[in-house]
């Protein structure tokens, strides 16, 4: 009997799904006419405007400063948050809980109206480090449920053995958990970055002069501006993506093969 | 009442930027150099070799990455910085390059996406932005609020050059808080190929050999006030009588819509399925890029007119910096380069014949001095604007 064609069609069919949206991204940063709906001869001149244009630099920039950082922070705190909260079962850390899952739950323009009207309050100038510190408030949520399902599977006994060995809190925590959570880690960390840089109601609310990011100037030049640029620029994006991925996926064979 | 939607995107212009990308852009890509330097360190950590590599040498590089990321906000700039807040792509950047030379100043150029969004923003006390560009009704709203602070006319010599027949229409025609930037309207475009007799009127939607191809914009008072115009009355009017005539004349024209349409009668335009469209004149320029038969004319009645002015808010740090701002784009010269590279028409009357005759020729950049007469800007009528919503739901569910 011939294996069923079914799962095959499913795949292909989810893989266009996934993949052809982008190829029309792809397709029409080249596309000379403005309009999607006619093909206008390949052009790269969309590219050119594209390289020559400042703020859009200093938008991805930006993006990328926020990104990164509020990823580094926001895994740290996550990760201890979510190695207390599966150590420690008492009252306080069942608010704990409470309080890391609120972020996730509440509406975006809250947060944002509210972490506008609170830094207002306290003074703090608006700027990259308030979006730094709204980005961190909400990632930390993320990672935190990220590694602590990671913990749920987790052997509390390899911890006490290493107890029973002599082994300090700092060497469990850096020979150990860290190695074993490093997967879960990994995801927060992807998880966190990936909403950090697509993140446009909360960052547009606590950006301040000179810090716009890259989805709240992407939003601007739809309605007013030039939206051929922004295919070009998501293509390079994807450019820069595929061969991060492609290259950690090389490094990691050949540190492996040896 | 969805202003915001009339920003369009720019025709595209053939007018490029210098190719001068080298030196200067590497120094822009300059804050990606500590990215590539503790690259390493990150695949060390995502190759899950951890145990090999010093912690300390990671612990230290992500504390290095931290840092970096949060004191980048505040590096120190001796020169005076000013904050524009405006919509994406609405100044020449080699003008913003021109001011920032002659002015030894650098200008940062933020963007926001719709009045109401920047409204949102300012009400809830954004601050150190020292020059916006709203639309002329969120300018009213702004200055109601008292967010707004008054102009210095001793600081904006150029403001002698703003088009006083512009003025007489304006919101705020004194220039008291506000100096108009560029203005915009709406209008009539078709397909020259495809309609037959055109006429330069709102009449336009009785015409029966149009039926189903024509569209009219989905806001209350651009259409209301379109049927208002159209049997001389002003579209801003509050006279109940007035407003029921254009009831009966939007019904009519209903019967020969294909539909009431904000976003897609631009590509629907370029692309033949409608023939005849109501719409702003920035989104029809950009269907004009596509298809040249694409025709745009202002109803001899008048039509709608309106604005993005300059304004300076209340918490304005570079309160001087920001008037020679608004001086420097009204110098006749800038004014001209800007509109020619923006394609908005900045009310500027010396810079009127300075304009290149494609711009200065298209009814839907430079408006006729006669029709701009009989135009007007949508003023917001407060507790009256009930009276538009009521006859509005009653089109709505006409059949």
């Amino acid at each position: 009997m011939k294996p069923s064609r079914f799962p095959l069609t499913v795949t292909w069919v989810v893989l266009a799904f996934f993949y052809l949206p982008i190829a029309v991204v792809v397709l029409n940063s080249f596309n000379g006419a403005r309009f999607a709906s006619t093909f206008e001869g390949p052009t790269l001149d969309w590219y050119r405007q594209l390289f020559e244009h400042r703020e859009i630099w200093q938008a991805v920039v930006n993006s990328l400063v926020i990104g990164v950082g509020a990823t580094i922070v926001s895994v740290v705190i996550g990760t201890t948050a979510a190695i207390a909260l599966h150590r420690y079962q008492s009252r306080l850390q069942r608010v704990h809980y409470a309080v890391i899952y609120t972020p996730l739950v509440v509406p975006e323009i809250l947060m944002g109206i509210s972490l506008l009207l609170f830094f207002g309050a306290i003074g703090l100038e608006l700027g990259l480090f308030t979006i730094f510190l709204a980005h961190v408030t909400f990632c930390v949520s993320y990672v935190a449920m990220v590694v602590l399902g990671r913990l749920q599977g987790f052997d509390d006994a390899v911890v006490e053995a290493a107890q029973d060995l002599g082994a300090g809190w700092w060497t469990i925590t850096w020979r150990i958990l860290v190695p074993l959570l490093s997967p879960g880690i990994l995801a927060g960390a992807l998880l966190a970055f990936t909403l950090s840089i697509d993140d446009f109601v909360i960052s547009f609310f606590v950006a301040g002069p000179g810090s716009t990011t890259l989805p709240i100037r992407i939003y601007s030049m739809i309605k007013h501006g030039n939206p051929p640029l922004i295919n070009a620029l998501s293509t390079l994006l994807l450019v820069v993506t595929f061969v991060a991925v492609w290259g950690s996926q090389r490094l990691t064979t050949i540190t492996e093969k040896p | 009442m969805n202003t915001s939607l009339r920003r369009l995107i720019r025709g595209a212009s053939p007018l490029g930027l210098p190719h001068t990308l080298s030196r200067s852009a590497l120094r822009r890509l300059a804050p990606f150099a500590w990215l590539a330097r503790d690259a390493r360190s990150l695949v060390a950590l995502t190759t899950r070799s951890a145990g090999r590599v010093s912690t300390w040498e990671i612990g230290s590089s992500l504390l290095c990455l931290a840092a970096a990321a949060v004191l980048c906000g505040a590096c120190a700039k001796p020169l005076p910085v000013l904050h524009v807040y405006t919509w994406a792509d609405y100044v020449k950047p080699e003008l913003v390059q021109r001011f920032e030379s002659e002015r030894k100043c650098r200008v940062v150029i933020d963007t926001f996406d719709s009045n109401e969004a920047m409204f949102a923003k300012m009400k809830a006390g954004a601050t150190g932005y020292d020059l916006v560009t709203p639309s002329s009704y969120m300018v009213s709203v702004l200055h109601s609020q008292g967010l707004l602070q008054p102009l210095d006319a001793s600081l904006i010599p150029n403001r002698k050059n703003v088009d006083p027949e512009y003025l007489k229409v304006a919101l705020d025609p004194t220039m008291d808080h506000s100096v108009p930037y560029m203005l915009s309207n709406s209008g009539l475009a078709y397909l020259a190929s495809k309609v037959k007799d055109p006429v330069p009127s709102w009449k336009m939607f009785d015409r029966a050999d149009l039926k189903g191809r024509m569209t009219m914009l989905n806001d209350m008072r651009e259409t209301i006030g379109a049927a208002l115009k159209s049997l001389g009355y002003s579209l801003n009017t509050t006279d109940q009588k007035q407003l029921d005539e254009a009831r009966v004349v939007v019904v009519r024209w209903k019967q020969n819509l294909a539909k009431f349409e904000n976003e897609q009668y631009q590509s629907g335009l370029a692309s033949g399925e409608f023939l005849l469209v109501h719409g702003y004149s920035g989104d029809i320029l950009r269907a004009q890029n596509e298809n040249a038969d694409v025709t745009f004319v202002i109803p001899r009645e008048g039509t709608s007119m309106s604005a993005d002015d300059l304004v300076i808010p209340k918490t304005a740090k570079e309160v001087r910096l920001a008037h020679a701002f608004i001086n420097f784009l009204h110098d006749p010269d800038v004014a001209a380069e800007n509109t020619n590279f923006i394609s908005y028409l900045c009310p500027n009357v010396p810079a009127y014949e300075k304009l290149s005759p494609k711009i200065r020729d298209n009814p839907a950049i430079f408006i006729d001095p006669a029709i701009r007469a009989r135009s007007e800007v949508i003023r917001d009528l407060g507790v009256d604007n009930a009276k538009y919503v009521k006859v509005w739901d009653e089109i709505k569910a006409a059949k």
